[in-house]
């Protein structure tokens, strides 16, 4: 099937140092603001934007960014991604990345918002060559519903393969369907109703790194539940189960603070926007 | 039950010696937040365990390596030994899986002499492959010619003898109880196999959050008797 609701492609390249965008297409209902270089940064930030509010039943959405070598991105959303009701066909959202050697990307939308009976499959496919540095979150959220129920949406699928060189390094298939497993049992959310997942790929991972971060979550506020792993390449996984988005996003920007010290000296720009 | 699967049954055994006895997948760290205390509630972890982690992964991929294996698409069983390594997202579990399936190699080479083995061994020692106890378990499966369903039902079976074993010591339970378990899990053992053989391999390795939570929880949990 080729017809995609809304289609993104963007280029990076590093131009004496700063990062700029080789190339921008958008077409349908899938859009980027204009670059902003937060912070007197040599690198932008895109925002995302879905101008029809939400995802439909059956719509597809397919992104593709580049960065080449040294090139550096941060890429968010304006808002939370919104899935309404899909009765005849689920929702696709399909994300492919290209990293050249010592390219930097930060992929960190808004949490997705999963309304009554919405079916949503995203797939993000992430191709590095050595020396690249990927940030990912993503958070999964249930919508109200009139009914009051917890967990109204029908299915939450979200797979992620990142490449090295070629090679398979990282696999992460998360399926939430409430109708088939017992969502506040054992082993499933465990009495809490938000997921969240910080994926990070950099070659300066190290244990000293892994347990700042276990001290900075520990600090943190809130009711949540979370776990932190380090992956079979250089990196680390962390899994967040909360009720509330901010906790986790707090969570999340908490290690972004520290992974920015610890490995650039640097403070991430504040990226929310309300 | 044919010799051949008589063969495939020493696999089996939890005195097969591939160090399962020292993981538990994360059984552990219910058992230090006194989540799991007795075996009804061990129960009902194990269920959840085999049916909503072990299935989509190991279960799926013996299935997915014995087709390989028919069909002689070497390329594929590499490939799922990697997916089946990568997919694991807690450190523990993961090099915990790759030592059993190291050592299963090992001592099944050893016995079986099965040319696929020598093959798997070689891409290990040249870092093209992982090792996992699902794929050396299938190849000896296949090798025996043993049906494939009964492959997985044993590969499954296996795994919850051993987590059996594990939890008696720790939790602790009886001897007793803990055989009465296995028994009464036999059921939950068809009908896991059931469900692999009818998975459509878009599901492989989908994973629960509570169950990789108590993985990644592991490594840092305070009085330990298990390495995962």
């Amino acid at each position: 099937m080729s017809e995609w609701t809304g289609v993104l492609d963007l280029a990076m390249e590093n131009r004496q140092g700063r990062s700029v965008a080789k190339s921008v297409y958008f077409q349908g209902a899938f859009k980027v603001m204009r670059p902003v270089y937060l912070n007197n940064y040599s690198y932008p930030c895109y925002y995302l934007l879905n101008p029809g509010g939400g995802y439909l039943d059956g719509d597809r959405y397919r992104m593709e960014i580049t960065l080449d070598e040294q090139a550096q991105l941060t890429l968010t959303t304006q808002s939370a991604t919104k899935v309404y009701k899909t009765p005849t066909r689920q929702v696709y959202q399909e994300s492919v990345f290209h990293m050249k050697k010592g390219s930097y990307l930060e992929y960190l939308p808004d949490a997705l918002i999963a309304y009554k009976d919405a079916k949503y499959y995203q797939k993000n496919i992430v191709h590095m060559e050595k020396g690249a540095t990927l940030l990912y979150s993503d958070i999964l959220t249930p919508g109200w519903s009139p009914e009051g129920e917890k967990f109204s949406y029908d299915m939450l699928r979200l797979k992620t393969e990142i490449y090295m060189e070629d090679e398979l390094v990282v696999f992460d298939h998360i399926k939430l369907h409430p109708a088939s497993q017992h969502m506040n049992g054992l082993g499933f959310m465990e009495g809490y109703t938000h997921l969240g997942s910080f994926i990070v790929v950099g070659e300066k991972t190290n244990d000293d790194l892994l347990d700042r971060l276990h001290e900075t979550i520990q600090k943190e506020a809130g009711d949540f539940a979370f776990g932190l792993s380090k992956l079979a390449v250089p990196g680390f996984t962390i899994r967040i189960m909360a009720n509330y988005t901010q906790v986790i996003e707090r969570i999340i920007s908490a290690c972004h603070h520290v992974i920015s010290d610890k490995w650039y000296q640097t403070k991430p720009s504040f990226l929310r926007k309300y | 039950m044919t010799n051949h699967a008589l063969s495939l049954f020493q696999l089996c055994d939890s005195n097969f010696p591939t160090g399962s006895f020292s993981h538990s997948f994360g059984l552990e760290t219910y058992i230090q937040k006194d989540i799991v205390t007795d075996a009804k509630s061990f129960f009902e972890w194990l269920n959840v365990y085999v049916h909503e982690q072990l299935a989509y992964a190991d279960g799926l991929a013996v299935r997915l390596a014995y087709d390989a294996l028919e069909a002689e698409e070497l390329e594929d069983i590499w490939e799922l030994d990697r997916i089946l390594t990568v997919q694991n997202l807690a450190r523990e579990s993961r090099d915990g899986t790759q030592r059993m399936g190291d050592r299963m190699l090992d001592i099944a080479q050893s016995i079986y002499e099965i040319p696929m083995l020598s093959t798997y061994m070689r891409k290990i020692r040249d870092k093209q492959a992982f090792g996992h106890p699902a794929i050396v378990f299938t190849m000896v499966g296949h090798h025996l010619q043993v049906e494939k369903e009964t492959t997985i039902l044993y590969y499954l079976y296996s795994t919850v003898v051993s987590l059996v074993q594990n939890a008696v010591r720790a939790i602790p339970l009886g001897q007793t109880a803990g055989q009465k378990i296995i028994y009464a899990f036999q059921q939950q053992l068809q009908q896991a196999t059931d469900k692999i053989m009818k998975l459509d391999e878009e599901e492989f390795g989908v994973v629960s959050p509570g169950l990789e939570l108590s993985q990644m929880q592991h490594e840092r949990v305070g009085i330990r008797i298990f390495s995962s």
